[in-house]
């Protein structure tokens, strides 16, 4: 049969964000793909480099209009170390619990999608409408639905009051209970399991070639999650289960992220029992001392690796960012390969991409 | 058996929905109910301000410029377009002169409205 080439993206209803795919098929199947990327490039790392530490706070929150929290949070631990301090505790706990509130928010968002793209319109509606509590909370406790400008270098900007834990755990109450239900249609409901099982596979060694991090490796059966293996404060003192799957496929990937907001549930609640208390920032120089620092942190696509360099200046020498997502669209490619056409947005939703971070 | 009650959560759900109605406000005509903290719209107070400029240097987006001319003659400007809602400048204000208040932001026809004194000294103003 011939082969045909078809554009998908960069505008494309499948997408979210603007990624370019050519996709070769024969008939229903599909040979094989390949992307072009940089739509949404916006010159970030550069952009830093001519910004206080102090701006560049905001700057990066808007790398991505999803982790946003945890693209401040690994960079004002970079700077933090650079200065040489540590912030309170009660900082670090309210820091993770933004991180784990976004978790929790990103991989419904990443359901709904999914969902959306396999059919099923009603699990869309609802994950969407509890992905709205998590945010309900942020925007409480930080004054921002999505931007939350919770971080400042040397602790966060805002404490939280015995009101805002009861109104915290009034909603993660409910929202637990609403994701029981969704985790139990996911794993139980012929129609989801038939668009997913099976499609897509992802073998251990592939993840491990193309250098996969995240849910999607963990999905695959590679156990490694850096909230464990090397935890920025608290996580040191908080226990993270690790949920992982020997699947592979686009089913077992929709059950690690399912499991993973029930984990970050119960961290959240963790976090709010064992708040310490204390002051919530320190005050800090503007000036950072020469040296060079690198922080990974567990963002809710998998590692998120920052790199900074100071020459004692105001405004960073030097600030690289790797995103989780990079390793992921250079597998997607080889994902394509030998499927179904009918199956191709599985395979784009079931990675769960996010291109602004990737381009930045 | 077990498919038949899951069927009737579903139903559940459904009914649910429909008593409780729309989820979504119908803004601007219904209310919207932000948070007592919720970064909207930036409120002034001229009285507090002292010029030092310390929101200037720190606002990334570049929505404040303070024109000086010596320590009593300065205008502060403030370019909400540019403004990026992000709370540095009441942060970094001493003075408590800047606040965030719970507000949305509204568009605007007038183009005066894309600039707003936020200060001008005495002096300047002679
Ligand atoms: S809120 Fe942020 S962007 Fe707006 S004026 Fe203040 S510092 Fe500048
Ligand atoms: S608003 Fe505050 S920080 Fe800005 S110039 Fe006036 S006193 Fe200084």
């Amino acid at each position: 049969m011939d082969k045909i080439s078809i554009p998908i993206g960069p505008q494309h209803p499948l997408l979210k964000e603007p990624l370019s795919m050519m996709v070769d098929i024969a008939g229903e199947k599909v040979l094989g793909g390949s992307l072009r990327l940089g739509y949404v490039h916006r010159g970030i790392e550069r952009l830093a480099q001519q910004r206080t530490y102090v701006q560049n706070v905001h700057l990066i929150e808007r790398i991505c209009g999803i982790c946003s929290h945890v693209h401040t949070t690994a960079y004002c631990y970079a700077v933090e170390a650079l200065l040489g301090i540590e912030i309170p505790p009660r900082a670090q706990y309210i820091r993770a619990l933004m991180c784990e509130l976004e978790r929790i928010h990103s991989h419904l968002l990443w359901l709904g999608i999914l969902a959306k793209h396999i059919g099923l319109e009603t699990i869309f509606m609802h994950t969407w409408h509890d992905r709205e509590m998590a945010l309900d909370i942020m925007e409480e406790i930080s004054g921002g639905r999505v931007s939350h400008a919770a971080n400042q270098i040397g602790g966060v900007r805002f404490d939280l009051d015995e009101e805002h834990i009861d109104m915290i755990r009034g909603i993660l109450k409910k929202l637990h209970s609403q994701v029981d239900g969704l985790v139990d249609i996911i794993e139980t409901e012929p129609a989801a399991m038939a668009r997913t099982k099976g499609v897509a596979p992802i073998s251990p060694d592939m993840i491990k070639a193309y250098g996969v991090v995240g849910p999607v490796a963990r999905a695959s059966g590679v156990d490694i999650d850096l909230r464990r293996d090397a935890p920025l404060p608290p996580y040191d003192q908080l226990e993270v289960k690790v949920v992982t799957h020997p699947g592979g496929d686009a089913w077992a990937r929709t059950f690690v992220r399912a499991e993973e907001t029930r984990v970050s549930l119960n961290l959240c609640e963790k976090i709010l029992e064992d708040l310490p208390e204390g002051d919530v920032s320190l005050r800090t120089p503007r000036r950072v001392p020469e040296g060079e620092v690198i922080i990974r942190a567990e963002a809710p696509r998998g590692e998120l690796f920052y790199y900074l360099r100071s020459d004692g200046s105001d405004k960073p020498a030097r600030l690289k960012v790797r995103t989780p997502t990079l390793a992921t669209l250079s597998l997607l490619p080889v994902q394509l390969a030998e499927i179904n056409v009918a199956d191709i947005p599985v395979v784009l939703a079931g990675v769960d991409l996010c291109i602004a971070c990737a381009d930045r | 058996m077990e498919k038949f009650k899951k069927r009737l959560t579903i139903l559940n759900a459904v009914i649910e929905a429909l008593i409780k109605g729309p989820e979504t406000v119908k803004y601007p005509f219904g209310d919207l109910a932000l948070p007592e903290g919720y970064r909207g719209k930036i409120e002034f107070d001229p009285d507090k301000c002292s010029g030092c400029g310390l929101c200037v240097r720190d606002c990334p987006a570049d929505a404040l410029q303070l024109n000086k001319k010596s320590r009593e003659e300065y205008t502060l400007l403030y370019y909400p377009a540019r403004c990026a809602y992000c709370g540095q400048c009441e942060d970094s204000c001493h003075h408590g002169a800047i606040s965030h208040s719970n507000n949305l932001v509204g568009a605007t026809t007038h183009k005066d409205d894309w600039v707003l004194v936020f200060k001008e000294s005495k002096a300047s103003q002679e």
